[in-house]
């Protein structure tokens, strides 16, 4: 199958220590191999302790990861299995990287037909309207 | 905010794609206790506005804006 970008966000908690959260990156990114993608990941991005906007289990703070990769899907279930068996992660969200440049060429083509769409509905509307002027009328 | 410009304010800043991650920009569309403020409010266009609640609700998913602010605090 085809490989695409996706993107992970992990929430871990914020008393483990940074080379216990590097060593929990590794044992996770190991899983996203596959011989189509001998090297997954693009970008590690850690930004650190942060308050979260609410507590989560009730932990007021988490470190935040944000990692890109690019991957086949049918890994992307015993890779989320991994994630939510550990203790240590508070939340994840793992979604299609939409930032990539295929993809806003995908949009570019949802664009023009969502004009399309647009167009129908304004006859659509303008029909409603003078259907309503002629009850008010009668 | 409370006054709809003529063009949508996303489409100005030049974003194509509204990123779930920049909660800065996301809590402007937000209202005091952290709903997502309506079209007409906020003079956005239908696709940014649909791009603009999803982003929103991963957002909130993630700690990063809160459901309801001002709760449980």
């Amino acid at each position: 199958m085809k490989a695409r970008r996706y993107e992970v966000v992990y929430i871990f908690d914020s008393t483990l220590e940074e080379a216990e959260i590097n060593r929990r990156l590794e044992r996770f990114h190991a899983l996203l191999r596959t011989e189509a993608c001998p090297e997954p990941v693009t970008d590690v991005n850690h930004w650190g302790k942060r308050t979260l906007a609410y507590p989560i289990k009730r932990r007021e703070t988490g470190y935040y990861v944000v990692v890109k990769f690019e991957t086949e899907p049918q890994v992307l279930g015993e890779f989320e299995r991994a994630i939510k068996l550990d203790e240590g992660v508070l939340r994840h969200l793992i979604v299609i990287d939409e930032g990539a440049m295929p993809a806003a060429i995908r949009i570019e083509e949802v664009a023009e037909e969502e004009e399309e769409e647009l167009e129908l509905d304004e006859e659509e509307e303008e029909e409603v309207a003078s259907e309503v002027r002629e009850e008010s009328e009668g | 905010m409370k006054r709809p410009g003529k063009v949508c304010p996303i489409c100005e800043m030049g974003v194509r794609v509204i990123d779930y991650k920049d909660e800065r920009t996301l809590v402007r569309f937000t209202a005091e206790r952290g709903k997502i403020l309506p079209r007409r409010l906020t003079g956005t266009c239908a696709r940014h506005q649909r791009q603009l609640s999803r982003a929103i609700k991963r957002a909130r998913f993630l700690a990063l804006l809160p459901f309801i602010r001002g709760y449980a605090r």
